[in-house]
């Protein structure tokens, strides 16, 4: 049974063509990585399944998304706890500290609840922007390219991280990236999107949990450079 | 101590300067009064009172209109900003309105409201409607989409959406725009006093004019100057307080 269900998706605007005729599945429980150039259209896909565009063809998903941007992730006038609580508005007071200091603690932010996010780094906004979106419960959690603006090394931290939290929420996830190794490390299926259409699927042979030495390994290697390959075999 | 000395020298070099040139009889003391006589002339009217009822009826006048100007115009800003339908048919009012400079209204608003605290009250209000309306209208065209879509996942109430986002997104600009309108409403406390009042600063200054206490002129304008200083310091301090969060986005 599928999740996520895309028909005939295109989208258009002002007369640019963003995306023509694409298909796309994904399993509940499935991680989902759509890597490509910029401008290839991957944000818009993401837009169009969060209903945010008009489009055209047919998207079957469930209603609850949630969604991670890379900026302006998490509203920088409320303190962490507040941004965290910021979609519990339906529940009681108890209920809603008690979903709070749960994802306070998933986040690894326990100590920082009270501190707005310019008092933060990149990477603890980035944890606050995920646990904020898995408070409110979605069932799709689509994911911009949220560490493309973190370095190197805190980019391997939260790649590992979000691994652990996805492992025990199982949420549906679609991620974008143009960082064709993050793809590789997070997704179970890998999906190119070359001029504004889905070109080629990869399935990722790494068993879960995985972990840093995965990288490290030649069937690693060598999946990253086809990837690297289908996607450059399109010239812009 | 030596920030405060800064501070406090060419103020003090300023009296001094002020002083000698009075007393030089180069120039008519009696239309440049020095300021040990504006001085003398301050604690005048502060020993009868008339200082402190003066500030205080001006004071009341400046904060009923700096709060109702700004109210409306933030209110405003928002619905024009944020949603289609009210800034097609609001803007064109709106900028009708806009280039009047609002001294001109008062005579208007005197035949209306009479010359009473009312008038007063309305003439400000007008005058820092405008600022405030401008800059949070602008600060609510540019919040970032991703503000707004990442919120409407979160909750489909469009009050907390307008409350909890929109408003607080558009409050820098906003907080521009009420300081340039605490401004406004000092030239116009002090304008709207000028005629039909029996009491504020401004009235003071006319009928010392009319008086030739040029001494106590000088002094309610100082004083007049110092509120003004006094209120935008207190403004700044007191939205830092209010909203840290602005000060750290803005490192």
């Amino acid at each position: 049974m599928n999740h996520i269900s895309v028909k005939n998706l295109s989208v258009h605007y002002d007369g640019y063509c963003a995306l023509e005729g694409i298909e796309f599945e994904a399993g509940k429980g499935e991680f989902v990585a759509i890597v490509g150039k910029s401008g290839s259209g991957k944000t818009t896909f993401l837009h169009a399944l969060a209903h945010f565009i008009p489009f055209s063809g047919e998207i079957s998903a469930p209603k609850n998304v949630g969604m991670v941007f890379q900026h302006y992730a998490v509203f920088p006038w409320l303190t962490t706890s507040e941004n965290i609580a910021f979609g519990l508005g339906g529940k009681s007071g108890n209920e809603r500290a008690k979903i709070v200091s749960e994802h306070l603690k998933l986040a690894e932010l326990g100590d920082k609840k009270d501190k707005y996010p310019a008092e933060l780094s990149g990477g603890q906004v980035q944890r606050i922007a995920l646990a904020r979106s898995l408070a409110h419960n979605p069932e799709i959690l689509l994911m911009d390219e949220p560490y493309g603006a973190l370095d190197a090394y805190t980019r391997d931290k939260m790649q590992q991280w979000l691994l652990d939290v996805w492992a025990t929420h199982k949420k549906t996830v679609v991620f974008v990236t143009h960082n064709i190794e993050e793809a590789v490390f997070l997704a179970d299926r890998i999906l190119v999107l070359n001029h504004h259409k889905f070109t080629k699927e990869f399935m990722v042979p790494f068993a879960r949990p995985r972990h840093e030495e995965v990288k490290f390994t030649p069937e690693f290697s060598r999946l990253r450079k086809d990837i690297f390959e289908s996607i450059n075999s399109f010239e812009n | 101590m030596k920030r405060f000395l800064w501070f406090i020298l060419p103020i003090a070099l300023t009296l001094v300067l002020w002083e000698i040139i009075s007393r030089s009889g180069f120039v008519s003391s009696a239309l440049f009064p020095p300021p040990s006589k504006v001085a003398v002339a301050l604690w005048g009217m502060i020993v009868a009172g008339t200082l402190l009822s003066d500030l205080r009826d001006s004071l009341w006048r400046l904060f009923a209109g700096l709060f109702v100007g700004s109210v409306v115009g933030v209110v405003f800003g928002l619905l024009t900003g944020r949603v289609k339908s009210f800034a097609t048919a609001l803007s064109p009012i709106i900028q009708i309105l806009r280039p009047l400079p609002p001294v001109a209204i008062i005579p208007l608003v005197i035949v209306w409201f009479g010359i009473d605290d009312s008038a007063k009250v309305f003439s400000i209000a007008f005058a820092v409607f405008f600022p405030v309306w401008i800059n949070t209208h602008i600060g609510a065209r540019q919040i970032p989409q991703a503000f707004l879509w990442g919120a409407k996942l979160l909750t489909n109430s469009l009050a907390k959406i307008f409350c909890k986002v929109v408003f607080p997104a558009a409050l820098p600009f906003t907080i521009a725009g009420i300081r340039t309108g605490i401004a406004v409403a000092f030239i116009m406390v002090f304008v709207s006093e000028l005629s039909g009042a029996s009491s504020g600063l401004g009235y003071r200054i006319s009928v010392t004019h009319l008086a030739y206490r040029i001494d106590e002129m000088i002094a309610a304008l100082a004083v007049l100057g110092a509120l003004g200083a006094i209120a935008d310091q207190l403004f700044v301090f007191g939205t830092r307080k209010l909203f840290p969060w602005i000060k750290f986005s803005s490192k």
